[in-house]
């Protein structure tokens, strides 16, 4: 049997009297997409660095399929990776970086690489210094796509990527996938986790909060429901997927979880005369789900 | 809410200027103040009385000494003397220094994004420069005035003294001016220290060769340092060449704080090129793209190394039979260091073991250079790859080996060049193996800076340039006051042979090679242990 793309057992960074990391022990498994949340300073960026062997462990390890980390002459011939803050030498044009990564990295599908070049629009022409930062990060997703490496380690690669190209990078992800590659998936954009990760991990503080699929992750999205009737207050209890409702004079508002038919059709009866739905932002999501786990 | 006035605005530019070059400033206001010292407090030991009014107008006629050494004059004084002996140097490493500070709080911070938010704010760029400009000025009248006050208190006249010391404020602040004005028009720190670098090699070129052909004497008049020379401390106290100088600098810093509102933030004047088809020799490998980095520097390194020892080549003869004319500046010369000046391979082996010290200089900044590509994140997309640190390590490290292999041949083949174009007797096996006889020094830099890379990577320029730099200073202290034995026995200087005088040290130079290869193994094994920066 295949060894995990990723194995970290007890790793633990500490910067002087910072605990960065906690004792994380996670597993993802060669041909998932993986997506790692959190938000700013959890650590993320912190486990990257450790998993691609940047920064040693101050204890635990990490192997990449079964590989150590340390190891990074065998490790990273499995491995392309895209850093969040991209920097690029100044003078080379994309085009050499392009070269100098092609032929100093684990591989490159030539024919692939061009197709990209071309679906993410990226002039190679350009010196490193002339790029903006969207397209330092597409420099930086062309060369990581095109190895086909078996495992991607991506963190936030589409902070500075206006939406068609957003859309590109999950075309380029799914593809990845289809093809057997590994995607560690580092990002605080939930929409675009949401929509091609098959399992994410939620980091807070250095601690590992949670593991779960992609439909434990829908659940929690709890979209907000406000109702204004007139006449007598809809009755919502025991209704699929509603929960927390308060009833203010002619206001009602509730959550809802899932599909919202049955709502719809237990408000049907009332004289209702505006409807408003809000999807929760990522930092409600997350400020419900730290909550429930601190209760 | 309070308003923010602009004045205080302006004191917190002041302030963050003043945070980034203080410490610096003190460094070299320190070695301003204390070479300054020790050699006028050794005056007495090593010139004293050995010099009349006869010998002095021999020394004076020569022209290669006036050459290498500045037109010398009042060397019966102590303050004419030190001036003569340390003015050039200080003179030389205030301006370079200055340059390098100016393009790095201006250019670097603007080039680096840094400044996008401080001009986000209420201060345009003219005011922001300005604030820096006014901070640079009075880190340079500092360094300046800390050599004025040392003569002064060794008792020499406060009228020569003062003039020397403005001399050197306005050279620097001449250069503060140039890199300023270099930093509006070019759009990299890079770009804008290397054309300031430039004007500043030049000036220093136009003033030797003022100094050493007399019809060519007006040159002078073009170079900062032939200006400061034309002052003649302690001798004419003139006036006229600081109003000169003076006036340069001011025209300059005007030129470059006009230039500085008609261009766009992060933006040069000369506009950085928006494309080109590309160009891949030597990105096939690690190694190679070491030596393709190293490329452009190098060639700049060999261009001035190799000009200077040109005109060493070109002076062979005429130095040489000054000296053998002139047997008690010979004994002079002994005691400061440079031993049988009397004949061509004396003379060129004394200037050979002064090129450990920008070759050391040059081995380090390109292991720094390698720290600052790490730390801004360039490299991450290298360690990212399926090579290890180490490998990553070696490369740069035979890249640089080989760059410090090119610049000691350089060396040698401008020196046997211009030494056989006026008939000197120095094949190029001996100027060979005179300038390759300084590689345990640079090979100690190496080291020194390879170890500092595996254990305090942010030191890595100051530790890397210790042993040539420091040894070269301790040398200079020791030949010019009386240390200790064992004092001066520390610098590696005391233990090079005058090669292609004497046959090698050989046992001085593998002891050498063992320490640096010691310290470069250290330095590896903490290199493989630590965290990346950035």
């Amino acid at each position: 049997m295949q060894p995990p793309a990723i194995r970290t057992e007890h790793l633990t960074k500490r910067y002087g009297s910072l605990l960065a990391l906690d004792d994380l022990d996670l597993t993802v498994n060669a041909g998932e997409v993986f997506g790692f949340l959190g938000p700013n300073g959890a650590g993320k960026s912190t486990t990257i660095r450790l998993l691609l062997g940047l920064a040693r462990p101050t204890a635990g390890q990490a192997r990449i399929f079964g590989t150590p980390a340390a190891e990074v002459a065998t490790a990273h011939q499995r491995i392309a990776y895209v850093p969040a803050d991209v920097t690029l030498w100044p003078q080379l044009t994309g085009a050499e970086i392009l070269a100098l990564l092609g032929s100093t990295g684990p591989g490159v599908d030539v024919a692939y690489r061009d197709e990209l070049v071309a679906r993410f629009a990226l002039d190679l022409s350009k010196p490193g210094r002339a790029y903006s930062t969207g397209n330092r990060q597409k420099v930086a997703l062309v060369a990581a796509f095109a190895t086909r490496a078996p495992l991607l380690v991506l963190d936030e690669p589409t902070a500075g990527l206006d939406p068609l190209m957003e859309r590109e990078f999950r075309r380029a992800v799914v593809e990845a996938r289809d093809a057997g590659s590994t995607v560690f998936l580092s990002s605080h954009q939930l929409a675009e986790v949401e929509a091609v990760c098959d399992r994410v991990g939620i980091l807070r503080a250095g601690r590992l909060v949670d593991v779960a699929t992609m439909p434990e992750l829908r659940r929690l999205h709890r979209t907000e429901v406000l109702v204004r009737f007139a006449g007598p207050a809809p009755e919502l209890t025991g209704v699929a997927g509603v929960d927390g409702v308060q009833v203010d004079g002619a206001a009602l508002r509730f959550t809802l979880t899932g599909p919202p038919g049955p709502a719809l059709r237990a408000l049907a009866a009332t004289d209702v005369t505006t409807l408003t739905m809000r999807e929760p932002t990522l930092e409600e999501i997350f400020l419900d789900y730290y909550g429930e786990e601190g209760r | 809410m309070t308003a923010v006035g602009v004045g205080t605005a302006r004191a917190a530019v002041t302030r963050l200027a003043l945070r980034q070059v203080r410490r610096p400033a003190l460094v070299v206001s320190a070695v301003a103040a204390g070479v300054t010292a020790v050699v006028v407090a050794g005056y007495e030991s090593t010139a004293g009385t050995a010099l009349d009014a006869a010998a002095l107008a021999t020394l004076a006629e020569n022209p290669a000494v006036r050459t290498l050494f500045g037109e010398p004059f009042a060397l019966d004084t102590p303050g004419g003397f030190t001036v003569w002996r340390t003015g050039t140097v200080l003179a030389v490493l205030l301006s370079v220094w200055a340059v390098l500070a100016t393009t790095r709080v201006t250019r670097g911070e603007e080039e680096s994004g840094r400044w996008d938010l401080l001009l986000a704010g209420r201060l345009a760029v003219p005011t922001v420069l300005g604030r820096h400009l006014a901070v640079l000025s009075v880190a340079v009248v500092v360094a300046g005035a800390a050599a004025g006050v040392v003569l002064v208190a060794a008792g020499t006249p406060p009228n020569g003294a003062l003039r020397y010391a403005v001399g050197l404020v306005l050279v620097a602040l001449f250069a503060v001016s140039t890199a300023l004005l270099s930093a509006q028009v070019m759009p990299t720190r890079a770009g804008a220290s290397g054309s300031a670098l430039a004007v500043l090699g030049v000036g220093l070129l136009a003033r030797m060769v003022g100094d050493g052909v007399a019809a060519l004497g007006w040159l002078r008049w073009l170079s900062p340092y032939g200006l400061i020379a034309l002052v003649r401390p302690y001798h004419d106290d003139r006036l006229l060449p600081l109003f000169v100088l003076a006036g340069a600098a001011l025209l300059v810093g005007a030129a470059a704080m006009a230039l500085s509102g008609r261009r766009d933030v992060r933006a040069g004047l000369v506009a950085a090129p928006a494309g080109r088809p590309p160009r891949t020799w030597l990105l096939g490998t690690v190694g190679g793209f070491a030596v393709r980095r190293m490329m452009r520097p190098l060639v700049g390194w060999s261009a001035g190394i190799g000009a200077y020892f040109l005109l060493i080549g070109l002076l062979a003869t005429s130095m040489t039979r000054f000296l053998s004319d002139n047997p008690r500046f010979a004994e002079l010369a002994a005691q400061a260091g440079f031993t049988e000046l009397g004949s061509v391979r004396g003379y060129t082996a004394s200037l050979f073991v002064l090129l450990a010290v920008p070759v050391g200089v040059f081995a380090a900044s390109r292991l720094a250079e390698f720290v600052a590509a790490e730390t801004d994140g360039r490299l991450t997309s290298l360690y990212a790859q399926p090579v290890s640190r180490n490998r990553l390590l070696t490369a740069e490290t035979l890249a640089t080996l080989a760059g410090v292999a090119v610049l000691v041949t350089v060396a040698a083949t401008a020196t046997w060049l211009g030494a056989a174009l006026v008939n000197a007797p120095l094949p190029l096996t001996a100027a060979l193996a005179g300038t390759w006889n300084v590689l345990p020094v640079v090979l100690l830099c190496v080291g020194a800076a390879i170890l500092a890379l595996g254990w305090l990577p942010r030191a890595t320029a100051a530790v890397g340039a210790l042993p040539a730099v420091g040894g070269f200073l301790l040398q200079v202290l020791a030949d010019s006051a009386d240390l200790p034995g064992w004092l001066a026995a520390i610098s590696p200087f005391a233990h090079l042979a005058a090669v292609p005088a004497e046959s090698p040290g050989w046992t001085a130079a593998r002891v050498m090679i063992v320490i640096a290869v010691a310290a470069a193994a250290l330095g590896r094994l903490g290199n493989r242990r630590r965290d990346l920066l950035g």
